[in-house]
């Protein structure tokens, strides 16, 4: 290792130490609260069986709120992308609605739920309406910067026949990125059923409601049944989505190294 | 089988009469043409040719020589930094609408080939004919019946029968190529440009290619304007070749059955034409 690189590992570590000066962040409080962590744990295992079937039923709500808002956002996203892609459009178009986008990424779901219980009221749907505000914020900006990068040589040869700019778009830029789609619809799905099962802490519905409020009232118990019916929801969305992956995109991608 | 003895079998009509007339006029005409990427180094220098109707056209030239160039400046897709090119009366530029219009009838076939790797072989044959689908339909991918039937007599013809189904990153690079010209063809062509289109494939294949592609030059009466690095290729298959050295015209021969002729100097072998292409003098 040369002394460029000690010097910067010196840094990085100069800079955590003092930060977490700042932050208030010290170890020993860690170690301090290691008994109080098993006492939960303690508590945990104790789990109530009679509430697996709220804890199912919850946990169905989360997904569909996961499910529609998912669909909806990636429908208004796609357009969008075609609009914010700079292979595709004049800089008048795209600036500004890449900014618009971002300004719906900055916001965690989390915090566009607050936004939306203040404008229809507490449950579900504000819950969905805040799962579709990123999700189009941020499948439009994965997607039109697959765009931007999907291969110019099918892009040239076609150009090169005198097709029209929609003609290009929907005959060879949109096959060319739907795989790169098709794993961001099921990442973002992924992601947002682990968004919707908090968003519930603000009162936009799903299986977060009941976690916070046996927590509130130091309930456990109660608690670990409903995160241990999240947990097996999520392996199970994750290994679907993987089987989805094998079949629909790695095939594909193995494919495309096929060398001559 | 070769191209003609399919389609004959396939097809008792001519399937492809209605697409192009013989004539004896030029169809490409440059004049002392130059031709730069920087602005600075030009990669085609001082290139004068005509290319008539129904030629088969060859321009060789080691990579980096500019021959590449010179198709793009055939289909418009790169503007001479100087003198003049009219292809079919026209000046080639992408950014014209009446050229737009008239490189529906260029088939062009990069390096590349180009095909959009997710779709089937059909699908993209079917982009050929794009131009002459409106709007609303090309957007719902809602091609006409008689265009349908007629990629799937080109698919057949270009031997990839049964395989239009098939994705196109699932074919073989012969079989690519084949997609690749028959794409080319489902534009109902006047003119056939292809670059090094068999460069990196066997000797067999190659030459497969090249058969389908000077029979459909013949049967169509094309005129196909072909870039090889393999002079001996270019020598057996072109009725004329354009040697080009670093940006330039160092030869322009005629073939005619065994008879080479130089345009420049009269008779020539084709030991001499081996011994000049491979020579490092510019």
């Amino acid at each position: 290792m040369n002394p460029k690189n000690n010097l910067i590992i010196a840094l990085v570590i100069a800079g955590i130490i003092a930060m977490s000066y700042n932050i208030d962040a010290n170890p020993a409080e860690f170690v301090k609260g290691i008994p109080n962590l098993t006492i939960v744990l303690k508590e945990m295992t104790e789990i109530e069986p009679n509430l697996f079937g709220t804890a199912f039923w919850s946990m169905l709500e989360t997904i569909e709120m996961a499910f529609i808002g998912t669909v909806v956002g990636v429908t208004i996203a796609l357009p969008l992308s075609m609009l914010a892609a700079r292979n595709l459009n004049s800089k008048f178009v795209y600036v500004p609605l890449r900014g618009i986008l971002a300004a719906a990424r900055t916001f965690p779901s989390i915090l566009w739920a607050i936004l939306f219980v203040i404008m229809v009221g507490l449950g579900t749907f504000a819950g969905v309406l805040a799962i579709i505000m990123y999700t189009v914020g941020f499948i439009a900006k994965l997607q039109y910067e697959s765009i931007e990068a999907v291969d110019s040589d099918p892009v040239e040869a076609v150009s090169s026949i005198g097709v029209s700019k929609w003609q290009l778009i929907r005959h060879v830029v949109i096959p060319e990125s739907a795989p790169h789609l098709l794993s961001q619809i099921l990442y973002m799905f992924d992601y947002n059923v682990r968004q919707t099962s908090i968003l519930g802490l603000v009162g936009a519905g799903g299986i977060g409601f009941y976690i916070i409020n046996y927590i509130k009232f130091f309930e456990y118990g109660k608690a670990a049944v409903f995160m241990l019916v999240v947990l097996i929801a999520v392996l199970i969305i994750d290994f679907v989505s993987v089987k989805i992956r094998d079949k629909y995109i790695v095939k594909a991608q193995k494919g495309m190294e096929v060398k001559i | 089988m070769s191209f003609n003895k399919l389609a004959e079998k396939l097809s008792p009509t001519h399937l492809f009469s209605n697409l192009s007339t013989i004539s004896t006029k030029t169809l490409i005409q440059m004049n002392n043409v130059w031709a730069s990427y920087d602005a600075k180094n030009y990669s085609l220098k001082e290139i004068t040719l005509s290319i008539e109707r129904g030629t088969n056209y060859s321009i060789v030239g080691q990579s980096g020589s500019g021959k590449s160039t010179l198709l793009k400046l055939i289909n418009g897709m790169m503007i001479p930094s100087k003198g003049q090119i009219k292809v079919d009366y026209q000046t080639p530029n992408i950014n014209n609408k009446e050229f737009k219009r008239a490189m529906s009838k260029i088939g062009y076939i990069p390096q590349s080939l180009g095909l959009v790797k997710n779709i089937t072989v059909l699908e993209n044959v079917l982009i050929g004919s794009l131009p002459r689908i409106g709007k609303l339909n090309s957007f719902l991918k809602k091609f006409p019946e008689s265009e349908i039937q007629e990629a799937e007599k080109i698919i057949k013809l270009v031997g990839l029968g049964g395989k239009s189904e098939r994705k196109a990153y699932m074919l073989s690079g012969g079989e690519k190529r084949r997609v690749a010209i028959a794409r080319a063809l489902m534009q109902k062509p006047i003119l056939l440009l292809a670059d090094e289109i068999v460069s990196e494939l066997d000797q067999v294949t190659a030459r497969e290619i090249m058969d389908l592609v000077a029979d459909a030059q013949q049967r169509l009466n094309l005129t196909a304007v072909m870039v090889h690095h393999d002079m001996q290729l270019a020598l057996e298959y072109a009725n004329r070749v354009a040697v080009i050295k670093e940006g330039r015209k160092i030869l322009e021969i005629g073939i005619e059955g065994d008879k080479i002729i130089d345009f420049q100097s009269g008779n020539i072998s084709q030991q001499e034409i081996m011994e000049l292409y491979n020579s490092n003098e510019p």
